[in-house]
């Protein structure tokens, strides 16, 4: 059974009168251990249907299953679980919370899923290990640079021990050094640890680092392709 | 869980001292009404307090006969209490005990010092009424009273304020420039009716003091009294004894048996609803300010916490993101706001304590006095405020979705 498994999804927003078909029936199987990379112009899809998959959106028609739950079928609630233990998400714009040291913005996601407070610790000076960051632990966001803020926001996707990293263009906001090492940092991941990571670009160069690259355009999925 | 809370409570509090100047701002309106809350508590369960003092140094088998102090408009001769009304109360069924009370200030000299000095006039029957005892000494004789004898029997503290520890009974003491032998002095009692101090003060024969003495009496007949301190013997029968006493002092001012009262009887009931409705009013006035307060400051961390929820969309929108449920986000926003009220509550109750305090040490006129419960029912009241005003703001942060407000800028 795939990691995920998307059966023609359809999204369709209503902007004042204007229906607008974000996705076109979209079906699309990701393997776990995958490192996919997903592109295209904006207003092709792309976001739209990262958000349904980061369970984030629900779709207006067809179906989702991620790893054995049919998503589609889960209330609200339910779906904040799924995405604290299934999902880590890493975002163009870190996505850190201020004022809060990069150990508790770690520490985070496991508040919400009941950690008691001395594993929690335990578990975010980990997942700091494993970024490079533990020297860190206790500076603040703002004291930290793009790079190192980007590993701290990887730090926190990793924490739950989710099988599933999405990406979204997480070297948007990064120079090509930093980008370097974030990409670098993630084909680790994808290598070392075996999870599923999925990322958003329009650069090229960047979904280089992935293993298979899906584009889209106008709402539906005009190439797959696997490398090597 | 606890564990959880705390974390909330952590973030909470860290977010309420990112903003420490808006925080402040905000709970002052809390921190008035909660001070207003806890003052008013303290005015009523003081006078509470001092009614069961009253009540037990006194009983309640007491009644005053008097004037009343707003007459009826109607009555335009009204007779004064004088003797007459206390020979008649004495000869009703039930009384045991009828005094004449004029009370005023002397200035009493002795040696090369000079005070003033509480004197109330009187005869023997005020130690039956109020059940005052000598602890050296005796009372006033027939005689004494009938001749305006300078007599004068002396309260303990301004005995020993006097006399030190030399017994004073036979010593002369000089009430505003005259004479008085002191006969008796009598055991500690502390304070009496209306204000009346007999440990600090003196007592005399009501007939010097009506007419030996000419100054400081407001009574312009000479025979009349400020009022009569009547004890009945049985309290369950206070109000048919009431009643022959009205009746007896109505035949004594020959009123007309369809005419209104020109005096006044109280009992222990009327005395309390006096001091109540005095510490009432004060209620009245710090619980509207209270509760203004509390409704402006409640207000007021509504108005921040939506400001507050506006300014982190971003923020909610990454914590729903990484697994936050609505009602997580709502519990964050709504200790927030608790903790917020809180702390206002929390500086609230010091400034009432301390308000408290200084009425409590400056006015005998309205007492006050701090419990526990009502630092407890104050600090409630705030914490109530912060949920209160903190649910709708609380309820708009759990109801955004991830992406809406992830995309917020």
């Amino acid at each position: 059974m795939s990691l995920i498994e998307t059966i023609n999804l359809y999204k369709t927003y209503t902007v004042g009168d204007v229906q607008v078909h974000a996705l076109q029936g979209v079906s699309i199987n990701i393997e776990r251990g995958e490192f996919v990379a997903v592109m295209g112009p904006s207003g092709s899809g792309k976001s739209t249907f990262m958000n349904i998959l980061g369970c984030l959106d629900k779709p207006t028609q067809g179906k989702y299953v991620l790893d054995g739950i049919d998503v589609t079928a889960t209330n609200l609630s339910e779906l904040a679980g799924v995405r604290n233990r299934k999902i880590g998400f890493v975002f163009q714009g870190f996505n850190l919370i201020s004022r809060t040291s990069a150990l508790e913005n770690v520490e985070l996601p496991m508040i919400y899923n009941h950690t008691p407070a001395h594993k929690r610790r335990e578990k975010a000076m980990e997942a700091l290990k494993a970024v490079g960051l533990e020297a860190r632990a206790h500076h603040m966001p703002n004291q930290l640079s793009g790079g190192q803020q980007q590993r701290v926001a990887i730090a926190r996707s990793l924490v739950c021990d989710a099988p599933i990293i999405f990406a979204d263009e997480p070297t948007g906001n990064l120079d090509t050094k930093m980008s370097i090492e974030v990409m670098d940092l993630f084909t680790r991941l994808n290598k070392d640890l075996g999870k599923t990571i999925i990322l958003i670009t329009h650069e090229p160069d960047i979904a280089e680092y992935a293993g298979r690259l899906i584009t889209f355009r106008d709402g539906q999925k005009v190439s797959d392709e696997v490398k090597k | 869980m606890i564990d959880t809370f705390l974390s909330v409570f952590r973030i909470s509090v860290k977010a309420i001292f990112a903003n420490k100047m808006r925080a402040a701002l905000t709970s002052l309106g809390i921190v008035i009404g909660v001070a207003a809350v806890i003052t008013m508590l303290a005015v009523g369960s003081g006078t509470q307090k001092s009614m069961e003092e009253r009540f037990s140094r006194f009983g309640t088998n007491i009644l005053y006969l008097r004037q009343p102090w707003d007459l009826d408009e109607s009555i335009t001769s009204p007779k004064d209490i004088t003797m007459d009304d206390v020979r008649a109360v004495r000869r009703v069924r039930g009384v045991t005990a009828a005094a004449p009370y004029i009370s005023s200030g002397f200035e009493v000299k002795y040696g090369i010092t000079k005070t003033t000095i509480d004197v109330l006039a009187t005869d023997t029957d005020i130690f039956k009424a109020y059940d005052w005892q000598l602890a050296s000494g005796r009372q006033f004789t027939e005689q004494e009273i009938s001749s305006y004898a300078q007599v004068a029997i002396l309260g303990d503290s301004i005995a020993k304020t006097i006399f030190n520890d030399v017994d004073a009974v036979g010593k002369t003491v000089i009430f505003d420039e005259v004479p008085f032998t002191v006969i008796g002095v009598m055991k500690k009692n502390g304070q009496g009716g209306f204000g009346f101090d007999m440990d600090e003060g003196t007592l005399i024969p009501y007939t010097t003091g009506k007419i030996k003495m000419n100054t400081g009496w407001g009574n312009s007949d000479p025979r009349s009294l400020d009022q009569v301190i009547i004890r009945v013997g049985d309290f369950n029968k206070i109000d048919e004894i009431k009643v022959a006493i009205t009746n007896s002092v109505r035949n004594t001012h020959k009123i007309h048996p369809l005419g209104k009262d020109d005096f006044q009887l109280d009992d222990f009931a009327s005395f309390v609803e006096e001091a109540k409705a005095a510490s009432k009013t004060m209620s009245i006035l710090l619980g509207v300010i209270g509760a203004v307060s509390l409704l402006v400051g409640g207000i007021g961390v509504m108005n921040i916490m939506l400001v507050s929820v506006t300014e982190r969309t971003r923020e909610i929108g990454i914590r729903m993101a990484i697994g936050a449920t609505s009602a997580d986000i709502r519990l964050q926003f709504l200790v927030e706001a608790m903790t917020l009220s809180c702390i206002g509550g929390i500086i609230g109750i010091i400034l009432g304590v301390g308000v408290t305090m200084i009425v409590a040490a400056n006015s005998t006129s309205i007492p006050a006095q701090m419990s526990l419960s009502s630092i407890i029912i104050s600090f409630a009241f705030s914490a109530a405020t912060g949920i209160f005003f903190g649910y709708y703001p609380a309820h708009k942060a759990s109801k955004l979705t991830p992406i809406d407000a992830l995309r917020y800028e």
